[in-house]
Formats: structure tokens, C-alpha cells, sequence
């Protein structure tokens, strides 16, 4: 069973707040998603055979030119918070 | 005139009769959607005044237009799907509220060539889910049976055809989410090659994985959605330049041809009997078509769900770290820093299973555990892509059935989630090893729910598929409708 600090790390690493309920229900579940996962060790692989999945024939490469995107309302009509056409943040003063 | 049952070619030839033009078609379909879809939940958005306009005008081009590959049909779109000025929930409270800036590229290539979008339609959060109960806004209900699932997480785009809502819809797959959901709503239903068609434009979830398929009651319809929006595409790096077949054309010309499916018994324990018996009476069918059955060994398919669930949450955990209340989605009011702001907006917005999930991909990934998971999951994955390649020297297609089950009751899977996961078991594989594979109805079990074939091809190998799936269609002749579809129940 993953420990209720595991979990606290898993999510502050995923950057995810948990109520306490949250906390004791994905202690659970993620034990037995992660059982179940143990059985990929019964098959022997090298370590070499790394393969990322892109089909053969794709080409990622093309001239690196910029399109111009001017739906520029349509972009800040969904952010939360607007100010003078930027991007407005709640005042946070963070002691470091 | 009824509308509502009727297939793409149905309504392309009645238009080239002038039987109807697209403001009758597309107004029937809208008026279909607000009085059945109280039932059924599968519609999030509909803006019917702005989609009659679309219609009127295709009426006053139903002379030079009527030739469009579909020209006045009505499709239902995904809400992970980004089509300009209408939402984009992907059945999350994270993008409740979000506007469109821009079209995906094959919703664009659909519009162009003639179709008319009724609306957005629901799905699992973030397409994440095989029985459409994890959207933030309810679940979707079967049209077959109201006290049962539609299948996931394209279950929105599944029950809206079924239930003759629109004639055609989109979905995404990235383990089974439009092929699972085909089999349980009776319709067929296709996972694209991997690279086939563009993802530009649709919420991401496991960029390794996803792919953009149609469901439709029939395979030239099918083939027909397919060859309009597949290609590449300059803003997805992932597609293929391969050229587009003329799918519906190359059905014609493949239609006297046999085939030779392979079929691993070791992979079919554990089905259902309704759902075995039904297989292989397809099979039989496929042998009077003159087809061989082959027995073939993927001794590496029992793996695929650890392998799908260590690689698709780990690219999930990565592609939604952009949802962190800052440029858009919800944003929490409680943040005192902006650790606590990304924090809190995320543990607020988003749902019980994604986040499941996400922090799934986040200890595969993290220090100490990548080897062990993340890299491992990889290898394995390879010995299922060679599993398949094997095959492929032996067959032409793989075939089983698209789901171990019928369509299941509402909350009959939602607390365990490796029960939910193995509805999956047969169509994971195929998105790991990037593979075509194809869900088409097969028959109707003892409660009279849809059952469904899946066949698996060799990387495009769309064209076949189709030719294969179109010859068993016609023996297995029409599949029948569920009540709702016919304006009953």
C-alpha cells in the first residue's frame, strides 16, 4: 500500500491540491493500478529496445516559419482575468 | 420526410434528387436533438439559429454544391474538438466556458467539403474513460437501454448517432474510446493509422497514442468521412505524407477480394458467451465470403494494459500541466501564492479519474520510478508492435471482438478502475502498436444490446479494412435501430 505521504509527494509533484478524503481514496486506487502494473516485469526486454512511437514516414522537419495568428480576442476572451489586453494574475508577495 | 436513420450516401443521393434540401435535413436533425437528447445527455453545446443559417445557405448552392463529398450532413463533433466560436469542454470543469480561437484541421477539411456541425457532444474528461460517466456534465445514457452506459470516452458521439441525432460523428482513440463505444451503440466505428489524420486542433491526451476517427451506420460512410479528412498536415508534424486512397472508390474495385483473419484464442478468454457466439458466427460469415481463418500467437496483447497504463497517464501527466488557471480554464479564488494558485485551480477543476491518472504518469516519470515504469512500458510496448508484424506475415487482419461485454449498467464499473480499464482489453494493443482498427455491429446479445467485431490492419491498411468490413456488411445485411432512433421510447 503507498503511504499517505507518497501520495502528498505524487501530488505535489503533479502539482495537485487533495482534500483529505482525496488523499486516503488515490492511496487506494493508485496501489492497485500500480499491483497490477508489477506483472510487466515477468517480460524480459533489453535495453536497448527503446522505441519512441512516430510512424516511419512522418517529417517533422519543415521551414521554421511564422504564421501569423490573429484571432487575438478569441484568445483573451478565455482567460480568467483581463487587464489592458494582458493576462491578469491575483497579487501574490512570496517570501522566498 | 423522417429524418434521423438515414446513411451519408441516403442523404447524398436524396439531395442530388432534390428529394430535400440541407435546411429540411439539418433542421429534422436539430429538432431530433431537443426532443430525445433529455434522455440521452449526449449533446453539450447545440446552436441551432447559427446552424439553420449554415443550412440556408447550402440550400441556395444546391445546384453547383451537391457534388461536395458531404455536402448538408449533419455531424456531431467531440468537446475535446476545437471548432472556432462554439466550446471546448473536453467534459471538463478545467475548460467550462472556454470559446474556440481556432478549427481543428479535420473538422476544417469536414466544414470545406460540405458538412454542417450540429453540435458538441459529450465524453469522458479529457477523453479519459471507457463509459462516458467520468464527464464533469453527467453521464451519457445508451439509446439501446437508458439504465445503461454508451461506452467511453467518445460516448457523446457514439449515443448521438444511434439515436439518429446526426447522421455521422467525430471522436478521438487513444485506447479503444471510439471503437468501444461504436461496438456498444451498434455502429461502426474506426481508430485510424497512427499519423493518418491530423490532431492539430484537438485537447491532447496521450499524443502517442490519440487518434481522430468517425462513427457512422455504415462503412462507405465511413470510408467516405476517411477520405475527406485524412492527409497531412503542415501544423501536425505527427501526420503522414502518405497519399489519401479514394476509400469509397477502392471499395467498389476491392470488393471481390478475400481475406485471410487471424485470430488468437489464448487472448479470447474471458468473453462474454453472447459476445463469443456472435464472434464466431462472423467468422463464419468471413469463411463463406471465401475467407480463411488462421490461428496466430501475440503472446505480448496480455500486457497491454500495464503498458497503456504506465504510457498513456505518463503523457497525460505532461500534455494537461497546461491547465493551471493562468491563461484560461478555471482559475480557484483561494490562492495565497502561485504555487497555491496552480495547485488549487487544478485539485478544483479537475475530476476524480483524470487526476487519477495524471498522478499515475507523474510517479512513472519521477526520479527512481522511470526505469522501472516508464522505460519498461516502452520496451514492452516494442514486443507488442513485433507481436502484430508477426501476425501480419500470416494474415491479413487480426480479428476479436471489440469488447469483452456488452454495454454495461451506470455505476456498475465506477469503483474499481482496473474493472473499467479491461473493457478495454481488445483495442489497446492497437493503439500501442499504432495499427487501423475497425469496430463493425456483428449481432445482439440476449437483452438485445449491440455487439461488435473489431478488426485490426496492417498500418494503413484503412483500404482494406473497409473492403473487408463492406463485404461481411452486406452478408450480415441491414443491423437493426434502437427504438429512439425511430422517434419510439
Amino acid at each position: 500500500m503507498l503511504s499517505r505521504d507518497e501520495v502528498l509527494k505524487i501530488a505535489k509533484l503533479a502539482r495537485l491540491t487533495l482534500t483529505e478524503d482525496e488523499i486516503a481514496f488515490y492511496q487506494k486506487q493508485l496501489t492497485r493500478v500500480l499491483g497490477h502494473i508489477q506483472d510487466l516485469n515477468q517480460v524480459p526486454t533489453s535495453n536497448e529496445a527503446f522505441v519512441q512511437h512516430v510512424p516511419l514516414d512522418a517529417e517533422p522537419f519543415r521551414e521554421d516559419k511564422a504564421e501569423p495568428f490573429t484571432n487575438h480576442e478569441g484568445l483573451m476572451g478565455n482567460a480568467p482575468a483581463v487587464e489592458n489586453n494582458c493576462f491578469l494574475l491575483p497579487t501574490i508577495v512570496e517570501h522566498s | 420526410m423522417e429524418f434521423g436513420t438515414q446513411t451519408i450516401q441516403a442523404l447524398l443521393s436524396g439531395y442530388q434528387k432534390k428529394e430535400f434540401k440541407p435546411s429540411d435535413v439539418i433542421g429534422a436533425y436539430l429538432e431530433n436533438i431537443s426532443a430525445r437528447d433529455k434522455k440521452l445527455n449526449s449533446f453539450l453545446q447545440v446552436r441551432a439559429e447559427e446552424t439553420m443559417a449554415k443550412a440556408k445557405v447550402l440550400d441556395g448552392k444546391l445546384g453547383e454544391a451537391v457534388n461536395l463529398p458531404l455536402f448538408g450532413i449533419p455531424v456531431a463533433v467531440k468537446d475535446n474538438f476545437l471548432v472556432e466560436g462554439w466550446q471546448a469542454t473536453a467534459g471538463s470543469k478545467v475548460l467550462s466556458g472556454y470559446v474556440s480561437p481556432y478549427t481543428a484541421t479535420s473538422v476544417k477539411k469536414l466544414e470545406e467539403m460540405g458538412a454542417v456541425i450540429v453540435g458538441k457532444v459529450n465524453c469522458d474528461e479529457f477523453a479519459m474513460g471507457s463509459s462516458n460517466e467520468n464527464s464533469a456534465y453527467g453521464p451519457v445514457r445508451n439509446p439501446w437501454d437508458l439504465e445503461r452506459v454508451p461506452g467511453g470516452s467518445s460516448g457523446g458521439s457514439s449515443a448521438a448517432v444511434a439515436a439518429g441525432l446526426a447522421a455521422v460523428s467525430l471522436g478521438t482513440d487513444t485506447g479503444g474510446s471510439i471503437r468501444q463505444p461504436a461496438s456498444l451503440c451498434g455502429l461502426v466505428g474506426l481508430k485510424p493509422s497512427y499519423g493518418r489524420v491530423s490532431r492539430y486542433g484537438i485537447v491532447a491526451y496521450a499524443s502517442s497514442l490519440d487518434q481522430v476517427g468517425p462513427f457512422s451506420r455504415t462503412v462507405w460512410d465511413s470510408a467516405r468521412v476517411m477520405e475527406v479528412m485524412s492527409g497531412f498536415d503542415n501544423r501536425d508534424a505527427t501526420t503522414s505524407k502518405r497519399p489519401v486512397p479514394r476509400y469509397t472508390e477502392e471499395l467498389k474495385s476491392n470488393s471481390k477480394r478475400t481475406f485471410t483473419l487471424g485470430i488468437s484464442r489464448s487472448w479470447l478468454e474471458g468473453v462474454d458467451s453472447d459476445v463469443a457466439k456472435s464472434f464466431e458466427a462472423a467468422l463464419e460469415a468471413f469463411k463463406k465470403l471465401g475467407g480463411k481463418i488462421v490461428e496466430i500467437d501475440l503472446p505480448h496483447t496480455k500486457y497491454s494494459l500495464s503498458t497503456y497504463y504506465l504510457i498513456a497517464p505518463s503523457e497525460a501527466s505532461s500534455n494537461l500541466a497546461r491547465y493551471d488557471g493562468v491563461h484560461y480554464g478555471y482559475r480557484t479564488q483561494n490562492a495565497k501564492s502561485s504555487e497555491e494558485l496552480y495547485s488549487r485551480s487544478r485539485g478544483e477543476g479537475i475530476g476524480r479519474e483524470v487526476k487519477l491518472r495524471i498522478m499515475l504518469g507523474t510517479y512513472a516519470l519521477s526520479a527512481g520510478y522511470y526505469d522501472a515504469f516508464y522505460l519498461k512500458a516502452n520496451q514492452v510496448r516494442k514486443k507488442i508492435q513485433e507481436d502484430f508484424e508477426k501476425a501480419f506475415t500470416q494474415c491479413d487482419f487480426v480479428a476479436t471482438p471489440t469488447s469483452p461485454s456488452t454495454a454495461f449498467k451506470l455505476g456498475e464499473k465506477t469503483d474499481d478502475p482496473l474493472k473499467m480499464y479491461l473493457s478495454d482489453i481488445f483495442t489497446l494493443p492497437v493503439n500501442l502498436a499504432g495499427l487501423p482498427g475497425l469496430s463493425i455491429p456483428c449481432g445482439l446479445d440476449s437483452k438485445n444490446l449491440p455487439i461488435g467485431l473489431q478488426l485490426i490492419g496492417k498500418p494503413f491498411g484503412e483500404s482494406d479494412l473497409f473492403a473487408a468490413a463492406h463485404s461481411y456488411e452486406q452478408i450480415r445485411g441491414e443491423f437493426p435501430l434502437p427504438s429512439i432512433a425511430k422517434g419510439k421510447g
